[in-house]
């Protein structure tokens, strides 16, 4: 067998070389842009290369971020060097810690609060029971109570939805023109958030209220809590 | 006999390999060595990934629970609820636990996806160039609240049974498109085994497939924007 010599060949042990021992012949590096991304220095970077024994669990942790492509120019692309610091492992590193924490709290719960998720008889038709919603909707069934259904089911819930997914426009129209009645030199107001920090606050004691009205076995107006 | 060669150049022989193809080395670079500002260390910022946590808990579990979960509601008592009462509270070994964990999970995860939606709304991070991705966050917040609507009927007690009746009513009553919406959700005349079967559809196929679409375009825009800037 006679190797052609001065064609780069992949050898059994991937190296791209010339001459004999060639498995097969050698196929081009699909490069791909990385655009203006800055990464950190190897210098900053753990030990851990292509050649490592942990390297394939590196490319497990990474294969989210690879399904993700490369990200373009960032923000922490242009900051000075000490005000960043490496993804892995500085900043990946509390979220196992999270992972475990948040998996103890959840099956600690299922082991030790059994009575939440106890079923009741097998459904039937024939028997008619006080129907209870989940806890996060009982603020809706109680608000059911409230006044004219068609407003109370539809049209206060339709624009809760519509104004949360339009908040970024409302707050941007809202925000400058209360700037400027208020004379504040800029807006957004850097170190507050007045308007988004009161809307969420009320809004919040609106839910909270309404779902501890559902809970108590109290009548305001005439309308019950927790016994009709 | 052939001297066998060493791990390691076995393992550089397979990454080459792998990089003639596609840059994994490079994306593996991209993706671990990247520069995080130091701000984005406050603790405030891990709510989205604990909620991201409880949604990939929710996902396993749920596939367990699929495993002997029975979507039949017919007869008194329905398959479905012995499926639950019986077969997983109390034969399957374990069972018990992670059925706990799925529902304990889903109550937290809708507590987490409302501490990560006030952290988002105190810092203004819904601000320009991300309205896009707060309107993603919203339809997905809307998606997990309709996983726990559909998941709510599928033990198939008589609580679920009549809340998911009300439920039912209450969009029929919606103008215009309500009767539609509710009559396709309910599948038959009466709320029965039609009902469940839809609802262990949505449960188990579509919104399972919505979640994991919306959540990649969710982190894909959050890794172009990188993480916003505090207070």
């Amino acid at each position: 067998m006679k190797e052609r010599a001065g064609i780069l060949v992949t050898q059994w042990d991937g190296y791209l070389r010339e001459g004999p021992g060639a498995v097969t012949t050698a196929v081009p590096i699909v490069e791909v842009e990385s655009g203006e991304h800055v990464l950190e220095p190897p210098s900053k970077r753990m030990q851990i290369g292509p050649d490592h024994i942990l390297y394939p669990i590196l490319i497990g942790l990474a294969l989210f971020p690879i399904l993700m492509g490369a990200s373009g120019h960032h923000l922490a692309d242009d900051l000075p060097e000490d005000e960043t610091h490496p993804f892995f492992p500085d900043h990946f590193w509390p979220y196992p810690v999270i992972m475990a924490m948040m998996l103890f709290t959840v099956g600690l719960l299922a082991a030790l609060v059994q009575q939440n998720m106890q079923l009741g008889p097998s459904a039937d038709p024939r028997t008619v029971v006080n129907p209870r919603p989940d806890w996060y909707f009982l603020w809706l069934f109680q608000f059911l109570k409230v006044g004219n259904e068609i407003i109370t089911a539809y049209v206060i819930p339709a624009i809760i939805v519509i104004g949360l997914l339009l908040w970024p426009f409302i707050d941007q129209a809202l925000g400058s023109r209360l700037a400027r009645r208020l004379h504040w030199p800029w807006w957004p107001v850097p170190g507050r958030n007045v308007i988004t920090g009161t809307a969420w606050v009320l809004f919040m004691t609106f839910l909270v209220a309404f779902t501890f009205w559902a809970i108590v076995p109290v009548t305001i107006f005439g309308i019950g809590g927790s016994t009709t | 006999m052939a001297i066998l060669p060493h791990p390691r150049q076995i393992q550089m022989a397979v990454v080459d390999w792998l990089d003639q193809r596609f840059p994994f080395t490079q994306s593996v670079d991209e993706a671990l060595y990247q520069r995080v500002p130091n701000f984005a260390n406050a603790f405030y910022y891990c709510f989205g990934g604990m909620v991201f946590v409880l949604i990939v808990l929710q996902l396993v579990t749920g596939v367990l629970l699929a495993i002997y979960y029975v979507p039949d509601a017919a007869g008194n008592p329905a398959p479905a609820y012995t499926s639950v009462q019986t077969t997983i509270m109390k034969d399957v070994s374990l069972g018990w636990l992670i059925r706990g964990v799925h529902f304990w999970g889903a109550n937290l995860l809708v507590v987490m996806i409302v501490v990560h939606m006030a952290r988002v709304f105190w810092t203004g991070s819904y601000r320009a160039p991300r309205e896009l991705n707060w309107m993603v966050g919203v339809v997905l917040l809307l998606v997990v609240l309709f996983f726990s609507l559909t998941g709510y009927l599928l033990p198939w007690d008589t609580k679920a049974y009549w809340a998911t009746s009300v439920t039912l009513q209450v969009m029929r009553g919606a103008p215009v498109v309500g009767g539609l919406i509710a009559s396709i959700l309910q599948g038959s005349s009466t709320l029965g085994p039609q009902t469940l079967q839809r609802f262990f559809d949505i449960h188990v196929f579509i919104l399972p497939a919505l979640v994991l679409l919306f959540m990649y375009i969710h982190f894909r825009l959050i890794r172009r924007h990188g993480i916003s800037e505090p207070l």
